[in-house]
């Protein structure tokens, strides 16, 4: 974990509601994996705060990495950014998602929000020749998926969040990577879990993750509010996650 | 530079840079090792501790506010016991004083954390948390419960109730106050839509507890030494606590949304300053002491006064 200069290198608009930011960032920030994120927060010439709204830095997941010193990000396409926009990044937050041994098919479940946390495992899964799904689900519907990869397989869930094929899907995932919106992610996660659990007997240890994006205050494991409560006690998102194994956690609220 | 941050006494403080984290800020230990010379800081205040272990607030715990943040973390802890198991090694390798902050859930907790923490040298001082809902006897017990343990005795005051509780609290023995808690409010988390009861912080709140601070500053004996605690995310903002009357400061969530800035207001009034090189390139350049410090570069560095 280091505080660090970036700034802006390229923005690329990849669809209409997003755009990719191309970061010119530290050597101790081209290294991170998948799961792994940064705090980020712009600062103005001199590298001094001018102001203190938004106060809280925002997490940003890395969705490519270029080369030695170059990150790319995938921010709302609504919001504006210029191209030399320093910023002030704090990172690599959390550890690094951990796969199984020869995955073979994993399946990505996106509810309610972008998939932009799970976007960069795609490269190396890609690359070992796993199948890659990506149910998109509530709102993550919405979601233009024209310029990912084109070998991942997109399903799109219906209202009641299931999908035709679902028990095949989850029968063959070797593993399953959930993704939420912030609106209460406790319970989201549940909704996914029963979902799941209605058509699959089994799901086992280590098999259906699910990637905490709460707002981080200090991504150190100082002030306890993003703390989650586990059957092995309580776990910090910043230091022990993003990624939780989801038959572990306590999802009641 | 040396500090006395309690009244004199046999067990007075001193400290070597008039700047602390608040509780709850820095962790119980050194979770900032990583992004801030402790060595620049007074000392080291813990996240607040009770004598049983407390679990994390349900439901929201965290809500943006315009220019700050409203938390309620519910003051999750293992416990006192496993606190001192988990950080005393930690504590006694930091360069500087480890401070508890020790919750006011009751005098016989007071007592009983008072029996553990009696012969723990590694503990410098406690800073006593109270309750906003506590009138003037019960906190006159609460304190009296801590101050007679053999310790420095901070106390951190309610801020609603900061000129209420404080001649009570004197009374019973605190050697130092610590102005202010940070205000309650209640705002709409906007993912739940629900309300959420929390602590604010955020500039804003220095205007208030500014004035609180010059306010108790005439009302209190002087030997009373007072800390300085609300919204400071400046070295101006801290110099304008002494300028009311504290004689150190305390940093709250500055910290999180910049976390050399604890540092940086630390150097700026331990005494310490670091100057620019002259031939740096902008990125090489850090005001909050970044990696990039000119010190390192070959710059000098060093400490006035």
């Amino acid at each position: 974990m280091r505080d660090t200069q970036a700034y802006i290198e390229r923005i690329r608009r990849v669809s209409r509601d997003y755009q990719r930011l191309e970061l010119a960032v530290d050597k101790s920030l081209s290294s991170m994996l998948a799961g792994q994120a940064v705090l980020a927060r712009r600062i103005e010439k001199d590298y001094e705060i001018q102001h203190w709204n938004p106060y809280l830095r925002e997490l940003w997941f890395p969705v490519e990495i270029l080369n030695s010193n170059i990150i790319v990000v995938e921010r709302p396409a609504a919001l504006s950014y210029q191209p030399g926009q320093l910023l002030s990044l704090l990172g690599p937050i959390g550890k690094p998602f951990k796969f199984r041994r020869k995955l073979r098919n994993i399946l990505l479940i996106v509810y309610d929000t972008p998939p932009t946390s799970l976007l960069l495992m795609l490269p190396a899964l890609l690359s070992n020749d796993a199948s890659v799904t990506m149910a998109l689900m509530g709102t993550a519907r919405q979601y233009d998926t024209s310029h990912l990869p084109e070998e991942i397989e997109i399903v799109q869930a219906e209202d009641d969040l299931s999908w035709q094929d679902m028990v095949m899907t989850l029968g063959w995932a070797d593993q399953v990577f959930v993704a939420v919106g912030p609106s209460n992610e406790l319970k989201n996660f549940a909704d996914v879990m029963r979902l799941v659990r209605q058509r699959r007997n089994d799901v086992p240890a280590n098999y259906i993750f699910g990637v905490f994006q709460k707002q981080l205050p200090c991504a150190v494991g100082a002030c306890y509010v993003c703390m989650l409560r586990s059957k092995d006690g309580s776990k910090l998102q910043c230091i022990d996650g993003p990624a939780f194994d989801l038959t572990s956690l306590r999802l009641e609220n | 530079m040396v500090v006395e941050i309690t009244r004199p006494g046999k067990t007075s403080l001193h400290l070597s840079t008039p700047v602390m984290p608040a509780a709850g800020t820095l962790g119980f230990g050194d979770n900032y090792r990583r992004l801030l010379d402790y060595e620049k800081l007074g000392a080291i205040i813990t996240n607040p501790v009770t004598i049983e272990a407390w679990n994390p607030a349900s439901g929201a715990r965290l809500v943006p506010l315009p220019g700050g943040i409203l938390v309620h973390t519910g003051l999750p802890n293992p416990g006192l016991k496993r606190v001192i198991q988990q950080y005393r090694q930690t504590w006694e390798k930091l360069p500087i004083p480890v401070l508890l902050h020790l919750v006011g859930t009751g005098a016989p907790h007071i007592k009983q954390a008072g029996e553990m923490l009696d012969g723990l040298d590694v503990i410098a001082g406690i800073e006593l948390g109270l309750d906003d809902d506590l009138d003037e006897d019960q906190a006159f017990t609460l304190v009296s419960a801590a101050a007679a343990i053999e310790k420095p005795l901070l106390v951190r005051l309610p801020f609603y109730e900061a000129y209420q509780l404080a001649p009570a609290v004197l009374e019973a023995g605190a050697d130092a106050l610590v102005v202010s808690a940070a205000p309650r409010g209640t705002a709409r988390d906007e993912h739940s839509g629900r309300l959420v009861r929390g602590r604010i912080y955020g500039p804003l709140v220095k205007p208030m507890v500014l004035r609180m601070v010059g306010r108790l500053r005439r009302q209190v004996p002087e030997d009373i030494p007072i800390i300085g605690a609300g919204g400071i995310h400046s070295p101006q903002d801290a110099r304008d606590y002494l300028e009311a009357g504290a004689v150190a400061v305390q940093v709250d969530t500055a910290t999180w949304a910049q976390p050399k800035m604890l540092e940086r207001i630390a150097r700026d009034l331990g005494g310490w300053i670091a100057t620019r090189r002259k031939d740096a390139l902008m990125d090489e350049w850090h005001p909050d002491m970044s990696q990039t410090e000119a010190a390192q570069r070959g710059g000098r560095s060093g400490r006035i006064g």
